[in-house]
């Protein structure tokens, strides 16, 4: 079975057709990265993924769950699918553990204690286990972004989606992020990165999507996207780019 | 002594143990559980009902109405309203009857079942004791004139005003009606004749220029065909006080005895009037802090109604808003306390309508505080909690209203100082709050400027202190998100 698998999906915000007929399948373990000028609809389709924006019209379903039923419980779906975003939304009122704490113990996914232990665990892994105690707003955006990271993780999810997650970073910073993605990455994970870090696409991704105008224009592994483009769109974004 | 007193006096013992027998006996049969009468009555209308240093209510009516009861033997409360509220109350038949100076009038016949007349009244006009231009009505072409809503006295300033050439104006009491002459803003003013006759003995500053206008009689007043057992025993008891010369005696008690001078200084007036003051401030901050904890409660759930995403809920929520930011909080008051009891034929009392009326006011101010507080919390908190798996009421309370309350307090704090100011209004519908409790003093002793600086300064230091501990608590919320 397909992790995700997205067919003819259709997003429409009034008038505007943002997503006009987008189908994809995602294998487990995959690794997507999505590429595209500003307003081609990377965004709107990955918040479609979890269901942020309503569907409009065709099907996504999540490891078997169609989201476009009304019946299904979303929380549900959306315990297994961590979301980062670019501008972190960390909960400035909590500290960094609780951050990170707070969905697991309020779903009853653990104990205080156990949610605690875990957390600490996940900051280690992304180099901020000293941070624990600190509020957001003490942190770098490069170290806001990890959190970001570990409170997604923290409810063990099995899709990761990254939403132009390095876009609002200093360039120093944007490295740190990109190294907990990428060990993520070959942890296994099955991610789906909007991204305009071309070199981290070509690095990491097992597959390159190109999108425009509300389409899916092009898609390849990295080799083929950025080394030999077929589309005439694909290779102008990319000339602009590069 | 003569013997004629002791003749009339035996004779009248019969004739009231008489009228207990005819009266209370097949009554108390009728009706197992003795009835306590609601009676209302005005506040500011001395001598006919004012309260003494000692907080008590005193005046002929309430003499008379004690001295009454006593000799027909039923138990009675006292609501002090004002006239204009004792009225509408006893047609909304809030109350069973009402005792207030009240002129008998065909008009308020309709309405209302009179007693036999108890006091014959008369109109007269005063002036400032400094003015000695005006002396006739004819002096008053092209002035203003002071009368007092709903008295004999406006009602004859009215018939006449066209003819003389001068122009009225209405206020609430009778210490304003005054003040409004004293200060030059009205040449003179129309009142009651005791009333008016009782003000210039208390050095209110005025000199009367006209002879009595004769004019009608005041009455106890009940709904109309409700209370006649009530009705009976008030001119039963009257007819018996007249006979035995009591009646005589409450009169001249308030009539003719001369006046003890009162500290009329500040301090003076500051410690005599303290212990009232202090009780209306004690209702005055209980119907803040009750009608804020429900507002509060009120608040919040329509808030949300307002952020929700079904349509039901936020047309519930902007109705709601709409309606009590869009209606004065005195028409609403009223509308609870009157229009509602007399709809529903329900009682409740002005203290509870008061109540109610607060909260539902500042509940939809702070239905808009929360909506607005919730709104400037940027929606990506909303996302990122959502995305994580929680449902919609917990990410609410768990990330955005933490974060909101924040936002919120400054323009929390600014609605409590609003509803603590509001509950002055209440005054209106009778609640002894510390408005009230000023308005009451200045009937007694019509020091008004005073009496006002003294009830602003009680304001003022209260409001202070609210704030700066408020400012306090909202330093330590903003100090320990840091």
């Amino acid at each position: 079975m397909e992790k995700i698998s997205v067919k003819n999906l259709k997003k429409n915000f009034g008038d505007l057709e943002v997503l006009k007929s987008i189908s994809l399948d995602v294998h487990e373990g995959e690794v997507i990265c999505i590429i595209g000028p500003s307003g081609s609809g990377k965004s709107t389709f990955l918040r479609c993924l979890n269901l942020l924006e309503e569907v409009t019209d065709g099907e996504v379903i999540i490891h078997g769950v169609n989201l476009t039923d009304k019946n299904i419980d979303i929380n549900k779906v959306r315990e297994n699918i961590g979301m980062v975003f670019q501008h972190f939304n960390l909960f400035p009122h909590l500290t960094i553990l609780e951050n990170i704490t707070l969905a697991p113990v309020e779903l009853k996914k653990a104990t205080k204690e156990q949610a605690k232990e875990a957390a600490l665990k996940l900051l280690e892994r992304v180099g901020l286990k000293d941070k624990a105690g600190v509020k957001p707003d003490q942190l770098s955006g490069g170290q806001k972004q990890r959190v970001a990271i570990a409170r997604a993780l923290a409810m063990k999810p099995d899709i990761m989606l990254f939403d132009e997650p390095t876009s609002a970073l200093d360039p120093e910073m944007v490295g740190e992020v990109l190294a907990v993605m990428k060990q993520l990455a070959e942890e296994g994970m099955t991610m789906v990165i909007v991204t305009h870090e071309m070199g981290f696409a070509r690095e990491v991704a097992d597959r390159v999507i190109f999108m425009d105008g509300g389409y899916i224009v092009e898609q390849g592994t990295p080799e083929e996207i950025f080394g030999n483009p077929q589309n005439e769109r694909t290779k102008d974004f990319l000339n602009k780019v590069l | 002594m003569n013997k004629r007193k002791i003749v009339s006096k035996l004779f009248l013992s019969i004739f009231t143990l008489f009228t207990i027998i005819s009266l209370v006996l097949p009554f108390s049969n009728a009706k197992a559980e003795e009835k306590t009468y609601i009676i209302a009555t005005d506040v500011t209308f001395a001598p006919f009902e004012f309260q003494d240093e000692n907080g008590d209510f005193v005046g002929i009516d309430m003499d008379l109405l004690k001295a009454i009861a006593e000799d027909q033997g039923f138990k009675y409360q006292v609501r002090p309203l004002g006239f204009n509220a004792a009225v509408q109350a006893l047609e909304a038949k809030q109350v069973d009857a009402v005792i207030a100076g009240m002129s008998i009038t065909d008009e308020r016949k309709l309405k209302f079942d009179f007693s036999d007349p108890y006091f014959d009244s008369g109109v007269i006009m005063a002036v400032d004791e400094d003015n000695n231009k005006v002396s006739s009505y004819e002096d008053l072409k092209g002035e203003r004139v002071a009368v007092k809503t709903g008295t004999e006295g406006a009602a004859f300033a009215q018939s006449i005003q066209d003819k003389y050439g001068f122009k009225v104006v209405t206020f609430d009491d009778s210490a304003n009606m005054y003040e409004d002459v004293k200060t030059g803003n009205s040449i003179a003013c129309f009142d009651d004749y005791p009333v008016l006759a009782y003000g210039v003995k208390q050095g209110n500053g005025l000199k009367i220029v006209t002879d009595k206008e004769s004019g009608s009689s005041y009455g106890f007043a009940v709904a109309k065909g409700e209370n006649a057992e009530l009705l009976q025993m008030f001119n039963d008891g009257l007819s018996n006080l007249k006979a035995s010369g009591e009646y005589q005696k409450i009169l001249d008690k308030y009539l003719e005895t001369g006046d003890e001078e009162a500290d009329s200084g500040f301090f003076g007036l500051l410690k005599e009037s303290f212990p009232s003051l202090m009780s209306g401030l004690k209702m005055t901050i209980i119907l803040t802090v009750v009608s804020l904890v429900a507002a509060t409660i009120l608040g919040v759930i329509f808030g949300l109604f307002q952020v929700s995403n079904k349509k039901l809920l936020r047309a519930i929520a902007t109705i709601y808003v709409d309606i009590f930011r869009g209606t004065p909080l005195l028409v609403q008051a009223f509308f609870i306390y009157f229009g509602i009891p007399a709809a529903l034929d329900i009682r409740i009392t002005a203290v509870v309508a008061g109540i109610i009326t607060l909260s539902l006011n500042a509940g939809a101010y702070i239905a808009e505080i929360v909506r607005g507080g919730i709104q400037s919390v940027d929606k990506g908190q909303m996302e990122a909690s959502r995305s994580l798996g929680l449902p919609y009421r917990k990410a609410m309370s768990k990330v955005v209203l933490p974060q909101a309350i924040r936002i919120m307090i400054p323009s929390f704090i600014n609605q409590f100082v609003i509803t603590l100011k509001d509950t002055s209004i209440l005054s209106i519908i009778g609640i002894n709050e510390l408005t009230q409790s000023g308005k009451i003093i200045i009937a007694r002793n019509l020091e008004s400027f005073q009496m006002w600086l003294i009830v602003g300064i009680i304001y003022f230091i209260i409001i202070m202190i609210l704030t700066k501990v408020s400012n306090h608590l909202e330093r330590r919320i903003k100090h320990g998100e840091n």
